[in-house]
């Protein structure tokens, strides 16, 4: 690091290979990956626990994708977009009671222990199914997992669990996580949790609360000549504004996530040596939803909602608040999704005279102050753009006549508010699409889930064919059949709207252009870098 | 001599007075000029200032006048710093009275209460008791009241230590008075002065204070304020940043002259006092 020195002969030199760089980006493009070297990036988060299996969330994945795999990585263009990792193939029986995995072989764990068929068995019973976020909702009717050999784990459902539903969740819920480690004691206070040991291509080095985690180059991975990369540092940077002084100052080579502000892409793409990118999050779409408390008298009043949907300009919020790097929402499945998104369902366009009408109709009249009613709106705090979508919606409803109060949490507090208290009448949330609507957006509309359950409809919203169409599409085995129901709740939700869907967004990544290999799979910050290289 | 044209050769006093005078313009026409809301949309995004002159200082990331928010953003920063200087002013003013001139325990419990509040900085109070409480006005300007109100006291208590012991207060007691009475209505109001010079100081604290709560997110996000315009405009400092500097240097220059007429004002009493 010491021996620097900088002469005038070296500096001209390595401007002139700059200037030759952006003047032909070919070169070093897609040539082969060069080994070695360390990957330092922003991180603007610390999860304490490490373990993707239990907590399958991208804060969790950003890191732990490296060490722990899954059985299958999502694919720009593979067989159903799936690109094989820990299982080679996966199969499932037309009755939709069993999916048979056969696995990759020579495959060890961190510790030099054999990854086998009894490790898949124990994380998809112990952990996926009565632990994980998601996997509670995708994996509640795995039964058993046999093992007829230390390759093959065969899932047996005691309901018919469609295949579509269980191949879309393998990217991300299926983290296999070592038996041996995991069958002492209990789970959840398992060490490794916090230092994970997995088969990834590295191993978890340290970490320092507050500075950095390292990760180190596992020299026994599966992959051919993989991992290219030493070391993965991810430094923690939890100020947004800091990020992009960083990689301008060259101490980080890569900011994923949007640790960038979008306000800061526009300057940033000019700056030499850097590349702003927009690829490699297809998988993981936001969606920039209001969440309606349906327990209001006026908001149960389907009239109201239409006239709320009318009030909001969303090409004005995807040009405003996204500075374009975002997508106009029609429904609760987003545009870019392959297998399920339809168009054909009822829209809201931008028409403020049209929703005074309709509240009009609905009988809120204006009162002397050109007020109609007062509600409370509480945007989520995880985002800028959630916090400023808040800022922008409460002028939209006061042109309608609607008196919105701001009420700012933090993000524990607004979970409990929204979720558990239902001290709200509006919310702005991000919920995830993860790839399949069963996964995490059919909970968002669908009744009878228990009080304090987060990213659920928590809004009292209650229709009973929604349901009824919510439970036919979770039997339905045949793909078409399945897709096709999807589509059908898209119409229903777009024209009852229990929520309103507003814009659709994923991250930026903004690298030093020696990263090579960046975003080449939709899941690519959160995927295991395997193949990740720094050129020159 | 009258005290206001001692008051006029003080240059710094007279700049003080004129900015505040400004100031107080500014927080009155504000729904003069700027009519209706100050947060509604009003142009493109991210406007430069000097560029349209309907909107002379140009546009947040929303499309908001940024000269409509600095000037209904005086309204909150007067208004949440008289008010916190005020209440502090009052429990202070109450609090050393009651110590001063009781004395023994009451003086013990009270002072050291005082004590305790003093030991905590008054930021980090007000900072636990808005995410607490919640952030609204009345909870800011509470909060910011709550760290505020030692120094008052503690001057108090010194003063009517003094004036307990003067003759007229003797006389009261001789006379029958409550002792209550004697306190609030002989001892109290001789013992104002020198607590209502801390005023200015502590208007300047609270307006400071108020600013780094908004900046913080803690302030009342239903109204306008200059520390919420500058977090707002932290996010775009480097391709906007206008929209952080117009409501600092406005900032600056409240407290700037807040705290200059706030000195003027003491050192011609003091003046006048020292001269009779």
């Amino acid at each position: 690091m010491s021996d620097f020195t900088i002469s005038r002969r070296t500096l001209l030199s390595g401007s002139a290979l700059l200037l030759a760089s952006t003047a032909m980006p070919a070169i070093g493009w897609g040539q082969t990956p060069k080994k070695g070297g360390r990957l330092v990036l922003a991180a603007d988060s610390e999860p304490r626990n490490l373990n993707p299996a239990i907590v399958a969330s991208n804060g969790v994945f950003f890191i732990s994708s490296k060490i722990v795999e899954t059985l299958a990585e999502a694919s720009f263009d593979g067989k159903d977009g799936l690109e094989p990792r820990l299982a080679l193939s996966w199969e499932g029986a037309a009755d939709g009671l069993s999916v048979t995995f056969k696995l990759r072989d020579g495959v060890k764990w961190h510790d030099g222990k054999p990854f086998t068929s009894a490790d898949v068995a124990f994380s998809a019973l112990q952990i996926w199914k009565p632990l994980q976020n998601l996997g509670r909702t995708v994996f509640k009717d795995l039964a058993s997992v046999d093992t007829p050999d230390d390759l093959t784990a065969v899932f047996k459902f005691a309901k018919p669990t469609p295949f579509q539903l269980i191949r879309n969740a393998l990217p991300a819920l299926s983290s296999v996580v070592p038996k041996h480690i995991y069958e002492v004691g209990k789970i959840e206070d398992n060490p490794a949790n916090n230092a994970p040991i997995g088969t990834g291509p590295f191993k978890f080095g340290e970490y320092k609360a507050g500075q950095y985690y390292k990760l180190t180059r596992n020299a026994d991975y599966w992959g051919k000549d993989e991992p290219y990369l030493d070391e993965i540092i991810y430094q923690v940077l939890p100020d947004r504004t800091s990020a992009a002084a960083a990689l301008e100052a060259e101490e980080i080579q890569l900011a994923a996530f949007s640790a960038v502000p979008l306000a800061d892409l526009d300057r940033i793409s000019k700056v030499p040596g850097l590349k702003v990118i927009s690829k490699g999050y297809e998988g993981l779409t936001y969606q920039l939803v209001v969440e309606i408390n349906h327990r209001r008298k006026e908001l149960a009043d389907l009239n109201v909602r239409q006239a709320i949907a009318h009030a909001i300009d969303k090409d004005f919020v995807v040009k405003t608040v996204f500075l374009g790097y975002a997508a106009i929402a029609t429904g609760p499945v987003p545009k870019n999704d392959p297998q399920f998104y339809t168009a054909d369902v009822p829209t809201y366009p931008f028409d403020v005279a049209k929703a005074n009408d309709l509240l009009d109709e609905a009988g809120y009249i204006r009162a002397d102050d050109g007020k109609r009613f007062a509600l409370r709106l509480l945007p989520a705090p995880y985002f800028n753009e959630t916090k400023q979508f808040g800022d922008y919606l409460r002028q939209a409803l006061a042109a309608i006549g609607i008196d919105a109060e701001i009420v700012n949490n933090d993000s524990a507090a607004h979970i409990k508010a929204v979720y558990t208290d239902h001290t709200f009448d509006l919310a702005v949330g991000p919920p995830v699409f993860r790839g399949d609507p069963a996964i995490s957006t059919t909970i968002l509309v669908q009744s009878g889930i228990p009080d304090g359950v987060p990213f659920s409809n928590q809004g009292g919203y209650k229709n009973e064919a929604l349901d009824a169409l919510i439970a036919k599409a979770s039997e339905t085995l045949d793909t078409t059949a399945r897709t096709g129901l999807y589509k059908e709740f898209q119409k229903q939700v777009a024209a009852d709207l229990p929520l309103i869907n507003v814009s659709e967004w994923s991250f930026i990544s903004v690298a030093r252009d020696t990263v090579g290999n960046i975003a080449n799979n939709p899941r690519w910050a959160v995927s295991n870098w395997a193949d990740t290289y720094l050129a020159g | 001599m009258s005290p206001l044209s001692r008051l006029l050769r003080r240059p710094e006093a007279v700049a003080g007075a004129i900015i505040l005078a400004l100031l107080f313009a500014m927080a009155l026409f504000a729904s003069l000029l700027f009519p209706g809301d100050p947060q509604a949309i009003a142009g493109p995004a991210l406007l430069p200032p000097f560029q349209d002159w309907s909107l002379p200082l140009g546009t947040d990331r929303l499309g908001r006048d940024v000269l409509a928010e600095v000037f209904h953003g005086a309204r909150t920063s007067l208004a949440v710093g008289l008010a916190a200087a005020a209440a502090s002013l009052l429990i202070g003013a109450v609090v050393g009275t009651l110590a001063g001139f009781a004395g023994g325990l009451v003086d013990e419990v009270l002072m050291r209460t005082t004590d305790a509040f003093q030991t905590v900085p008054s930021f980090l109070l007000a900072l636990a008791f808005v995410s607490i409480v919640g952030p609204s006005l009345g909870i800011v300007v509470a909060a910011i009241a709550l760290g505020a109100w030692t120094g008052p006291a503690r001057v108090a208590r010194a003063e009517v230590l003094s004036i307990r012991e003067r003759d007229y207060v003797a006389g009261a007691r001789v006379i029958g008075m409550h002792p209550l009475a004697i306190a609030f209505r002989e001892v109290l109001p001789n013992a104002l002065p020198p607590v209502l010079a801390l005023s200015s100081v502590i208007v300047a604290a609270a307006i400071l204070t108020e600013a780094a709560l908004s900046f913080l997110g803690l302030g009342d996000p239903n109204r306008v304020t200059w520390g919420g315009m500058i977090a707002e405009g932290r996010t775009v400092l480097r391709t906007a940043p206008f929209l952080s500097i117009v409501p600092g240097i406005a900032l600056v220059l409240t407290v700037l002259g807040v705290y200059l007429a706030g000195e003027g004002v003491v050192e011609t009493t003091a003046v006048r006092r020292s001269l009779s």
